[in-house]
């Protein structure tokens, strides 16, 4: 492990400890620590020396994501959607805008990034937002809805359909929150990583400076969107890891030290094979991530296919081996405040988000 | 290699078919939207330019001759 990756797991760990299961209960993590591990570079690790950040490997980043998908979903999600717009600009906004935005994102200010409407969740051709120029203004117009971190967000990458008035194409924004037009409102009691501050956010009439826009001008929204996702998949892929790592080592101590029948629960076969399938299961989702951040790390065209695999196959694994993890607990397990409950809460919505299991299969099928 | 000759050897390497320069890859219904992030990736390792902001248009990648083209025109901005 290389110095900068210890020192950041050595901070979350001594940051986050136990506390995941308050701030799941409270709904909330408190945001001078988000600020705080945002400075410290640990939200978007993989953001380059050059523009401020760590410097990590995808490898390296990804185990990083393991660690913190353990310790607290929600702070993961944050790390996800704040890394994936460090990486949207870093790989759709030109050098000066490069230069001008990302090193904000060690600054301690925390950003957002925002695909879905009320009518576009899978298909995002359907989305309404409109990106249009006007003089040396850009203008964003529309409603995003589910968006991870909005809540505490200084800066939300928002996409759009780019409309100035010749054809078809797409194009980013990058907006600041305290712009005069932008609303935020919290959703309401989600169902798992319930820290994450998810909201729906209205743009009305936002208007910036032109140069917060990325793309535009005919690009491809497909393009556009799956740069931008590569990133948020595999970052879930190594949350999905952290799951089950923490669900494995749950069920196994759990196991060995409860007796029923005369013997630890470990002894009796059935209980064993859930603890089998929990090894397998975490041991599956790391191969796969760990396949995908190399080719990344090599530049490999391979890491495109490579990263929707590693997110479909670890999202279904964290789902499955959550269940299985609170089967093994059982009433121990059957509560809020537990972190196999948390687990399996979160675990589900991670087949949901950034393409869901049937989008990726869809995907998949392309490359068959 | 010139960078055409280069292009359709990895096309043909990945799609296990032969192309022409001048060949629409998406008409063809073989390259999906995701094998256009692919190609942005390869052009990027293989000819060390950045494709970013507006060339990411799938106008760009839809033939090898327009690849080509965009590739000269990056490496020629390239400081
Ligand atoms: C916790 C959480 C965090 C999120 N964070 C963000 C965020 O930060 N930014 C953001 O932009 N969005 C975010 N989202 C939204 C998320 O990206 C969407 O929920 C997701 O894309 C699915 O869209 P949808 O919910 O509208 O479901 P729908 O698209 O309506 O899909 C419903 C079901 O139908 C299936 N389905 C749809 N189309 C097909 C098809 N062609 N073939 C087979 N099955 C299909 C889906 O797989 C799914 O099972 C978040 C959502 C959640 C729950």
């Amino acid at each position: 492990m290389t110095d900068a990756l210890g020192a950041a797991r050595a901070l979350l760990t001594d940051r986050i400890g136990d506390l995941g299961d308050e701030w799941d209960r409270a709904g909330a993590v408190p945001v001078a620590l988000l600020r705080e591990l945002g400075a410290a570079g640990v939200l978007c690790a993989q953001l380059s020396a050059e523009d401020g950040g760590l410097g990590l490997s995808s490898v390296e980043n990804g185990e990083l994501t393991a660690h913190l998908g353990t310790l607290c979903g929600s702070t993961r999600s944050v790390a996800t959607s704040h890394g994936m717009a460090a990486w949207t600009i870093t790989r759709i906004g030109s050098r000066k805008q490069r230069a001008a935005f990302l090193p904000r994102f060690t600054s301690g200010e925390l950003a957002a990034v925002a695909f879905s409407e009320r009518g576009a969740g899978s298909d995002l051709s359907a989305m309404d937002t409109r990106i249009r120029r006007d003089g040396d203004d850009v203008v964003v117009s529309g409603e995003k809805v589910w968006i991870t971190v909005a809540a505490y967000a200084d800066l939300i990458v928002v996409f759009g359909n780019y409309d100035n008035g010749s054809g078809d194409g797409a194009a980013a924004v990058v907006v600041p929150t305290d712009t005069p037009g932008v609303e935020i409102e919290r959703v309401p009691d989600p169902m798992g990583c319930r820290a994450a501050g998810h909201a729906t956010v209205r743009f009305t009439d936002v208007r910036l400076p032109a140069d917060h826009l990325l793309g535009a001008a005919g690009a491809s929204l497909s393009l556009l969107v799956s740069s931008a996702l590569a990133y948020g998949r595999l970052s879930i892929a190594w949350g999905c890891v952290g799951i089950l790592r923490g669900c494995r080592q749950e069920a196994a101590a759990h196991a060995r030290s409860r007796t029923q029948f005369g013997k630890p629960l470990a002894e009796h076969q059935l209980v064993a094979e859930h603890l089998a399938e929990l090894y397998v299961a975490e041991q599956v989702a790391t191969r796969v991530s760990e396949h995908a951040a190399r080719c990344w790390d090599d530049g490999s065209p391979d890491q495109v296919t490579a990263v929707v695999l590693a997110k479909h196959v670890a999202a279904t694994q964290a789902a499955a081996g959550a269940a299985r993890a609170v089967q093994v607990l059982g009433s121990a397990g059957a509560r809020d405040g537990h972190p196999v409950a948390r687990a399996y809460r979160d675990a589900k919505l991670m087949e949901i988000i950034e393409g869901s299991s049937e989008i990726c299969r869809v995907l998949l099928a392309g490359a068959a | 290699m010139n960078i055409s000759t280069g292009l359709l050897e990895f096309l043909a390497s990945r799609t296990k078919r032969t192309w022409e320069p001048d060949e629409d890859l998406f008409a063809s219904g073989v390259v999906s939207s995701l094998f256009a992030l692919e190609l942005v990736v390869h052009l990027e390792k293989a000819y060390g330019v950045e494709v970013e902001g507006e060339y990411l248009s799938l106008e760009n990648f839809r033939t090898v001759n327009a690849m080509e083209k965009m590739v000269l025109e990056l490496q020629a901005a390239t400081p």
